[in-house]
């Protein structure tokens, strides 16, 4: 009997509590408490999860001074943030029209599909946040390692939420409701949004429902 | 350190201790937002209020925490790659007709861009009054990047925010 952890909001799930082991559960199995599917679980024994620093850094082409329009527009929209907080209405406006504006001069993406993005997403999670990570604790940057802890879990989640959309289509998300934390970007399928987030641990009222096409 | 009085209005409640003890009258305006011209930053509304709705912030901020040159050329490459997540996901997510994908691309490109958001604070930007977004609005005023590039929002940004950093 073993015990398994939520690798997004750490819900244990206790074998011998529940009396049916892990592996048996069905496929569609869900963490109670934050909605991660099953893969997204780990066994306690092994205690933490490998240290991200072994799968070496990713290749940089060129200088990474220039940034490319949406990525410069994050930039702005960052900005525009860091003013509400300092609570300058106007220089967060003007931030958001250079956000606007960079976003919209982003060059159109030739190949996307959904598997595509399924691609991109596992590679931020196979070489991205790993080299980032690792880098980071060898400066001891603990900024940066907060923000691959948080940004990795968010991703984890992205991961297994279009996964499961593809293995069972629209009936996966027929009559519930799609949420994303406005602070740190935590997506989560359920009819009420999760009381406290299960990354960066916002209330409910942080989240907000996606509405559908009108 | 000069310090001036902000107050969330999401958080206050209206029940206005802040305006009896305000030396000043700087607390009481039609528009609920704390006047800067009349507040001398004495804390004395911050400690009064009930709701913990007023801080006091300083006017002007210490500079960024300075970041690892391989540190940000990681989290730069990162951000590149969340920023093509975005593009593709809301690209997707227009011309979705399934209601269900509709929402979920929609969420994913919402999520992608707050997780880039917080990626690219920690990598350089995490102050409008650094050097390097001094540096990026300068770069934007003096070679705008499209002949309709929002030239003067830089340029207005630019006076507004004083640098706190000698670049
Ligand atoms: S004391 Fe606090 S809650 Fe009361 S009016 Fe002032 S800011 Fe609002
Ligand atoms: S800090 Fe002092 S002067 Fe400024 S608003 Fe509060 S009570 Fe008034
Ligand atoms: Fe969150």
């Amino acid at each position: 009997m073993s015990k398994w952890i939520c690798g997004i909001c750490g819900y244990v799930y206790d074998e011998e509590k529940e009396g049916v082991p892990f592996r048996a559960l069905p496929e569609d199995w869900v963490c109670p408490l934050c909605g991660a599917g099953k893969r997204l679980f780990s066994p306690q024994e092994g205690q933490q999860p490998a240290p991200p620093s072994a799968s070496g850094p990713i290749s940089l082409q060129g200088e990474w001074t220039e940034l490319s329009a949406g990525a410069l527009s994050a930039v702005c929209s960052n900005l525009a943030r860091g003013c509400e907080k300092q609570y300058q209405e106007q220089e967060a406006a003007l931030f958001r029209e250079l956000a606007g504006f960079l976003a919209a001069a982003a060059p159109p993406v030739p190949d996307g599909s959904v598997d595509r993005l399924l691609e991109l997403i596992r590679q931020d999670l196979s070489q991205g946040y790993p080299a980032l990570t690792a880098a980071a604790q060898a400066e001891g940057d603990r900024g940066t390692q907060r923000i691959c802890v948080w940004g990795e879990k968010v991703t984890r989640m992205l991961e297994a939420l279009l996964e499961r959309y593809r293995r069972e289509g629209e009936a996966f998300l027929r009559d519930t409701n799609v949420w994303v934390c406005s602070v740190c970007g935590f997506v989560y399928v359920g009819d009420s949004a999760p009381q406290l987030c299960p990354v960066c641990k916002v209330p409910d009222w942080k989240f907000e429902r996606v509405e559908g096409r009108r | 350190m000069k310090r001036l009085a902000v107050r969330n209005l999401r958080l206050c409640t209206k029940d206005c201790l802040c305006l009896y003890v305000c030396p000043t009258g700087a607390t009481d305006t039609e528009n609920s937002i704390i006047d800067t011209t009349k507040c001398v930053g004495c804390g004395v509304c911050a400690d009064a209020c009930p709701s913990g709705a007023i801080s006091m912030v300083p006017v002007q901020y210490p500079p960024q925490q300075k970041k690892a040159e391989g540190v940000v050329a990681l989290a730069n490459a990162l951000a590149e790659s969340k920023a093509v997540q975005e593009g593709m996901a809301r690209q997707l997510a227009e011309g979705e007709q399934a209601p269900g994908l509709f929402r979920l691309l929609t969420a994913v490109y919402r999520s992608v861009r707050l997780v880039n958001e917080d990626l690219l604070r920690e990598a350089g930007y995490m102050l409008p009054q650094s050097a390097n977004s001094h540096k990026l609005l300068k770069s934007w005023l003096e070679t705008p990047p499209s002949p309709d590039f929002p030239v003067e929002a830089a340029k207005q940004l630019l006076e507004r925010i004083p640098c706190n950093e000698t670049e």
